[in-house]
């Protein structure tokens, strides 16, 4: 399969300048060492971090359900899915996966296709909870701009289905998807869902 | 899928994103901090302890530093660099490879590996790592076959992994 390259452009958060990235339309073995060897410590000298300080669990980032092993064999699974990613400075800075076989539940357009995005990840050194200050802003932004495209591309009309993270909840509200609450099948997760209006806005050439 | 856009309309976007932290799906949440990293499958993870144990402490004797000082050399807790050259069942913290590996001037990642922190994936390091292991001997002095097998591992060390082929 050949991977599609988009010139896109991050912010460096430090300096304020404009960082040539690229957005691709596939995931790579590239993807799961950087997954591994950079994205993984990183994480884990703050998951310690925070033990070590004995901060009590309702005050960390966000929901730390998953173990390592777990985790791992997802990430390292996802060379047989449809992947995005974000490549800047040589380093992956984001990742995500989608999945072509499901239907909308919000109401104007029920049962309809759309793209569902299985996991969006952002590397943990872009990560505020994670890393202050973060190096690069727009890396989420562009993956979710890059599902809405895809769904064009299939057809579904930008159409794009989620379950968002806790600390993602406002972002995914204030860009206009429509919140149809947590569900329990995916932890309690809330479902986010984009209509095909709010797609087209999202992704006008206009600023 | 090609995704065409402006430098400004990019970069409106990441201003307007902010700090804003954005994740979806059950695979992006963290793992529990009581769960340590996948240790080093593949490799007897005792014997890369093993390994990681001498190294330090041959290290520290070569450069002919106490636990004390090296300690403050590197900036890491004494109590630290006693349970890391005696205990092989503790595992050290990202942070305390990050300054030995600088410290000693050898790969971070390779010194990730043999702590059990990542997983090695070439059969070469491995077996390296077990042949030192077994080579060393926790003495006073570093003797000569000492220093030798320190020597070969060094630069063992400082290598890059191979790149895989796709």
């Amino acid at each position: 399969m050949t991977v599609e390259v988009s010139r896109i452009y991050l912010l460096d958060v430090a300096t304020g300048a404009s960082i040539d990235a690229e957005l691709r339309d596939g995931i790579e073995q590239e993807q799961l060492d950087d997954w591994r060897t950079k994205w993984q410590p990183a994480l884990a000298v703050v998951l310690q971090e925070l033990a070590g300080r004995g901060v009590p669990i309702s005050q960390w980032p966000q929901s730390w359900h998953w173990n390592w092993d777990q985790k791992s064999a997802r990430v390292q699974g996802l060379l047989s899915y449809r992947g995005l990613c974000v490549v800047a400075q040589g380093e992956t800075q984001g990742l995500a996966q989608i999945d072509l076989t499901k239907s909308c539940q919000e109401s104007r357009q029920a049962g309809r296709p759309l793209v569902y995005l299985d996991y969006l990840e952002v590397a943990p050194w872009n990560r505020r909870e994670i890393q202050r200050p973060t190096r690069f802003r727009g890396v989420g932004t562009a993956l979710l701009s890059a599902a809405v495209q895809l769904s064009l591309d299939e057809g579904f009309k930008g159409r794009l289905g989620l379950h968002s993270l806790p600390q993602a909840d406002d972002f995914y509200r204030g860009m206009g998807m429509t919140d149809l609450g947590p569900d329990s099948n995916y932890q309690g997760l809330r479902y986010f869902e984009m209509t095909a209006d709010h797609a087209r806005a999202f992704l006008d050439e206009e600023d | 899928m090609k995704l065409q856009r402006s430098r400004e309309w990019w970069l409106a976007r990441a201003r307007r994103e902010g700090d804003a932290a954005i994740g979806a799906g059950m695979s992006a949440l963290d793992p529990l901090p009581e769960a340590k990293p996948t240790g080093a499958t593949g490799m007897n993870v005792e014997e890369a302890r093993i390994a990681f144990g001498k190294f330090v402490n041959l290290m520290r004797r070569r450069k002919g530093l106490t636990i004390e000082e090296l300690a403050k050399e590197a900036d890491l807790d004494v109590s630290d660099l006693l349970v890391i050259e005696d205990h092989i069942e503790y595992t050290p913290d990202p942070r305390t490879i990050y300054k030995l590996a600088q410290t000693f001037d050898v790969s971070q990642q390779r010194l990730m590996q043999l702590a059990g922190l990542v997983v090695a994936n070439d059969v070469g390091f491995r077996l390296e790592a077990v042949r030192f292991a077994a080579r060393s001997e926790a003495v006073e002095k570093l003797n000569v076959e000492e220093a030798s097998a320190l020597e070969a591992f060094i630069g063992v060390l400082s290598e890059r992994e191979p790149q895989r082929s796709k």
